[in-house]
């Protein structure tokens, strides 16, 4: 990071902020860390937008030898307070109106991150070791709690360098990820501004809702390398004007985290006709493992490979289910304080520890994996991995639900639709305001089911349990209002 | 123009089933309360622009000003020049 300390590191709106001067920050919050008690291997919230702070606060954390725990503040209060609780965050760097503050988990001292900066001693910080965790990411359990994923920093820079080598990330690159910190996707650009000197632009938070804008930010900010699910691509090329421009600095487009598909795939690659644009694959537990780079006129009738394995990477097929397993460098350490449910995911094979990804694979005539579908009821929505089970766990805890079911079916301009089928005590309404504000004070937004349909009887098979092909059947016909199309 | 009632309109139809859900009122919240979701706001957003004739930039949109008709009609009026309650001139413009 120490390269050419005055390069710009960070670049957020007119605010440029040098590699000199990001280090002098980070050094000064990590020993004011430090004075507040945090010691290696501390869990330190993060409950920040992507902003320059929130950059320094990560290095910071990692600075100090701790581990950096990113939480959307957007999240219901209840979620925030479970990961922060699972995690035993002794820290909380959250933003007051524009202004970090920072706080003992318990309530008992807030400072402001100017009088943090004040506190910084001269005091030496420890050297990190590889194996030690650097994140925890909080993604959706099955069982209605999120789980949080513990990455080591081995883990990830073995993508982190692997990628830098692989796409000749340099000085000369302004990368642009506009995924939140607690998207595995912002690893990417965050290390390799400060393994390779690249400058990280951050994109606003809310520009993800304005497509129109991203265009426009890919040619102002001179993008050279851009980082996204692959929905946002999509809604750049449809509702952004993204093919009528050109990017002269747009070199590298790379895309996780979902299906990607072939037409708006090859419609992407038309309008860019002289960058590389490639598919990566992995789960929270692996990060990337695979990559595709789509050839110039690829095939659009199908969607692209996840392709061939990253280095670091050691990948088996089960044989009876197709499932992929991945082992190699880049692995998890497990779920935080979840031994139980970390040996579920994780298989020990000839002595190498391999996770259980659940998505099946089979492999095409050129040696690339193919993404063929998932073993569970987990699904993909906006790059987003969402556990059925979590819904309706939530839709329980409702005193007018009796019982409910979230199912899933593909629309072809929308990608993964979610629809809750609820059944109601007798006697009981609800109108969908009510059943989806419900659902939001305990779910991300990400997680909300597009649609909520009451039912009077549920399909149920002959053991009791209920028919989740019969529903999912009944939701692909329902038109986009949620009646019967 | 009535905004409020355009905007709620648009909601309604867009993300109640048929449009007919009468408990949508103005101080509804709509993305905290769960009713619209990011690609949700993109087309909000986009109708709100296109409608009304004003072009934000992400600093003025964030989700505690879209959270609701009434503030989307605040947000509507600043960008105009208008203050609600003070003026309520129709500027027509944007239609689309």
């Amino acid at each position: 990071m120490e390269r050419s300390p005055s390069a710009p590191a960070i670049i957020e709106g007119e605010r440029v902020t040098s590699f000199g001067e990001l280090f002098r920050l980070a050094t000064s919050l990590a020993s004011a860390l430090t004075e507040c008690g945090v010691s290696k291997g501390d869990r330190i919230g993060l409950a920040l937008p992507k902003t320059t702070e929130a950059v320094v606060s990560v290095f910071a954390a990692l600075f100090a030898g701790a581990v950096y725990v990113p939480i959307d503040p957007r999240w219901p209060r209840e979620r925030v307070t479970v990961a922060l609780e699972d995690c035993a965050a002794r820290i909380v760097i959250e933003d007051s109106d524009g202004v970090p503050r920072i706080r003992d988990s318990r309530g008992a001292t807030t400072i402001s991150w100017t009088e943090a900066l004040a506190r910084a001693s001269a005091r030496p910080l420890k050297e990190p070791n590889s194996f030690d965790p650097a994140f925890i990411l909080f993604t959706s359990g099955s069982t209605g709690r999120p789980k949080g994923v513990v990455i080591s920093q081995r883990a990830v820079g073995a993508f982190v360098s692997w990628s830098a080598g692989q796409f000749r990330l340099g000085s000369t690159d302004r990368i642009a990820c506009p995924a939140p910190l607690g998207f595995d996707l912002s690893t990417f650009d965050l290390f390799n501004m400060a393994l390779r000197g690249a400058t990280c632009v951050l994109v606003p938070e809310s520009g993800i809702w304005m497509p129109r804008f991203l265009t426009r930010f890919l040619l102002d900010e001179r993008i050279t390398c851009w980082y996204s699910v692959p929905s946002l691509l999509t809604l750049m090329l449809q509702e952004g004007g993204f093919a009528g421009r050109r990017y002269p600095d747009l070199r590298l487009v790379l895309f996780a985290g979902e299906v990607f598909p072939g037409p708006s795939l090859a419609r992407l690659q038309a309008a860019l006709p002289y960058a590389t644009c490639a598919n990566l694959y992995g789960p929270t537990e692996t990060n990337v493992v695979t990559w595709y780079e789509a050839p110039s006129g690829f095939d659009p009738s199908s969607p692209p490979p996840i392709g061939k394995p990253c280095p670091y990477a050691d990948l088996k097929v089960d044989t009876a289910t197709g499932e992929l397993l991945v082992g190699g460098d880049s692995l998890m350490c497990g779920y935080w304080g979840r031994s139980e449910e970390t040996d579920r995911a994780v298989e020990v094979l000839e002595g190498k520890r391999y996770y259980r990804t659940g998505d099946r694979v089979s492999t095409d005539a050129n040696g690339n994996y193919v993404f063929q579908g998932r073993l569970d009821r987990q699904v993909k929505r906006r790059g987003y991995r969402i556990e059925l089970g979590e819904i309706e766990a939530a839709f329980a805890r409702h005193n007018a639900i009796l019982e409910a079911a979230a199912v899933t079916h593909s629309d072809p301009e929308y990608g993964a639709v979610i629809t809750a089928f609820v059944r109601l005590r007798p006697g009981e309404a609800m109108s969908l305001i009510e059943a989806k504000a419900h659902c939001a004070k305990l779910l991300p937004a990400y997680m909300l089911p597009d649609r909520v349909v009451p039912l009077s009887v549920m399909p149920k098979g002959s053991r009791g349990k209920i028919d989740y092909r019969v529903l999912a059947l009944r939701a692909a016909g329902l038109g986009s209002d949620g009646h019967q199309g | 123009m009535d905004i409020k009632a355009e905007v709620r309109q648009y909601v309604a139809k867009k993300f109640l089933a048929d449009g007919q859900d009468f408990a949508l009122e103005d101080t509804t919240p709509l993305v905290t309360g769960g009713i619209i979701d990011s690609i949700g706001m993109v087309g909000l957003i986009a109708f709100v622009e296109g409608r009304f004739g004003v072009d934000f930039m992400p600093r003025e949109v964030d989700v505690h000003n879209f959270d609701t008709v009434e503030r989307i009609e605040r947000l509507v009026l600043n960008k105009l020049g208008n203050v609600p309650s003070v003026s309520r001139q129709d500027r027509g413009g944007g239609n689309v």
